[in-house]
């Protein structure tokens, strides 16, 4: 039912190899735009991989360019949930509402059950949690939908995911707390600090031989 | 892994007619999954007040309403059981209108492996406690072990805590001061000053949250903070403003919480922030001692 644990995952453009399958990393940054550049290279799907995207704050065709900009190609290897515009293109799925995290829950698991109709490993993200956190009534859901979907569907497939956080967002709570709470049941954190125009520095951990700052440009 | 009793795991499988048996028999094809079955929301509400079950499979389209009326029903009285929806009819046509931030598993039935999947997915699901309202530590096996290895129930401790809460209320000037153990599914309050709480489910517990970060956590005003605003039981129960501090053993689990409550907004200082942890780490030096002396002894019958 699962792929098998000798799964790795590389992200070239990061200068991250070897990740290996079940890595949830949390991501964290209070620039959205060097937030979103450094979730795209993560999620982005090589030859032979999958990605599924949640898109809270982009339509689906905004979002197929950023996966492309990423890398080449992994736009045409991705499935797309776009909260935002209707369903434009292929593999797009558009959400409603976001804050029906009923539908959305059953939207995220079904798509991840279609991907695993195929051989090829999962990478799946959020961009951003915490626009959902700042649009529910009660984050206890939330949490409920990233224990039931994403953090179940990682390990059942083995997949890598990425949740992204914007930590300048207002979701109606200490956003410290609530990353040092999330930063728990994630195996992995990158916080992104911008640097300057298209550059940051990545601050890791988690990922073992990986962990340390790193700068980066786009 | 922290899993449940894994030879006595009962799962109610509700479907239509005929149709409930080929469930039935999916679940039943997994190691440590009984199924017990249900053709419509009226007989499943039965098995529910009859039996505890440890997960719901249903069928979306039922004869007397749909399988997320059950999920409703059962979320109110028992939140924590995982729920999957196992139907062939598509997300975008289940009315999900009255049921928003209600979370199930989907899975679509016509998938070519979705018999194969099921029990898979409903072990998954019941192992890793997956549909809990909470965040689970990484390390929640580790530290339910930890936990486990003190004799609560049979420890001489309930006299020294609630001095010791007493104490603490009396420092703080608080309405109620309690320390709890947080295990896997509830929160056990070993004294607690100023009421009379015996537990609390996790979920809805503000500890659940606190024991996940280092330092002690505040919460000046539960209505101001998204986590907590909408947590009728925390309203019910009167609490305004929370702080509490980990109860952290020797290999670093935190096994419960030591904290002060109001029944009004409050703040704490960085001072009374650093009294409130040396509390914590007095109620932990007790339950040590206690359990030290008790292994001390039990060796000694031994011997």
């Amino acid at each position: 039912m699962s792929l098998s644990g000798s799964q790795t995952f590389g992200v070239d453009s990061l200068a991250l190899s070897d990740l290996p399958g079940n890595t949830s990393i949390l991501l964290t940054g209070d620039d959205s735009a060097a937030l979103e550049a450094i979730f795209y290279r993560l999620v982005a799907a090589p030859d032979s991989e999958q990605s599924i995207v949640l898109a809270t704050d982009s339509d689906g065709r905004s979002t197929q360019r950023a996966l492309k900009k990423a890398l080449r190609g992994a736009a045409d290897r991705a499935s797309v949930l776009s909260c935002e515009g209707a369903a434009r293109g292929e593999d797009v799925t558009s959400v409603e509402d976001m804050s029906d995290l009923t539908r959305l829950g059953m939207d995220f698991s079904g798509a991840f059950a279609e991907a695993q109709q195929d051989p090829d490993p999962v990478r799946a993200g959020i961009l951003l949690c915490s626009t959902i956190m700042g649009e529910v009534d009660d984050t206890r859901s939330v949490y409920r939908f990233l224990n039931s979907n994403f953090l179940s569907q990682l390990r059942r497939g083995n997949a890598l995911g990425v949740c992204a956080i914007d930590t300048s967002a207002d979701i109606g709570t200490d956003v410290n707390s609530t990353i040092a709470g999330l930063e728990t049941s994630f195996g992995a954190r990158i916080h992104v600090e911008s640097t300057g125009r298209k550059q940051a520095t990545l601050e890791i951990s988690g990922l073992s031989n990986h962990d340390g700052t790193v700068d980066v440009s786009w | 892994m922290y899993a449940n009793d894994v030879s006595n795991r009962t799962v109610l499988c509700v479907d239509t007619g005929d149709a409930v048996e080929e469930m039935a028999e999916a679940i039943r094809a997994e190691d440590g999954l009984e199924p017990v079955t249900a053709t419509s929301i009226t007989e499943a509400t039965a098995q529910l007040d009859s039996q505890s079950v440890d997960c719901v499979v249903t069928e979306y389209e039922l004869s007397d309403g749909t399988g997320l009326d059950i999920v409703k029903q059962l979320r109110s009285n028992d939140p924590q059981t995982p729920v999957v929806l196992f139907t062939d009819v598509s997300p975008s046509e289940i009315e999900t209108a009255s049921f928003e931030e209600m979370i199930v598993e989907y899975l679509n039935r016509e998938l070519p492996d979705a018999f194969d999947r099921l029990g898979f997915i409903v072990d998954d699901v019941i192992t890793h406690s997956a549909q809990v309202g909470f965040l689970v530590p990484d390390s929640e096996g580790s530290r339910l072990d930890a936990l486990a290895e003190y004799d609560v129930d049979e420890l001489p401790i309930e006299e020294s805590f609630t001095r010791l809460t007493d104490l603490i209320a009396d420092r703080f000037d608080v309405a109620v001061a309690f320390i709890g153990l947080i295990e896997k599914d509830v929160e056990n309050f070993l004294a607690c000053t100023g009421s009379d709480w015996d537990s609390l489910t996790r979920e809805d517990t503000i500890c659940t949250h606190s024991m996940l970060q280092e330092d002690v956590m505040v919460v000046e005003d539960i209505n101001e903070d998204s986590r907590f605003a909408n947590n009728d039981t925390l309203q019910n129960l009167g609490i305004v403003s929370y702080a509490g501090a980990n109860m952290t053993n020797k290999d670093g689990e935190v096994i419960g919480q030591v904290c002060v409550i109001d029944h009004e907004r409050r703040e704490y200082s960085a001072a009374e922030r650093e009294t409130l942890q040396q509390f914590a780490a007095t109620a932990m030096e007790i339950l040590e001692l206690r359990q030290s002396l008790r292994n001390a002894r039990r060796t000694e019958v031994e011997a």
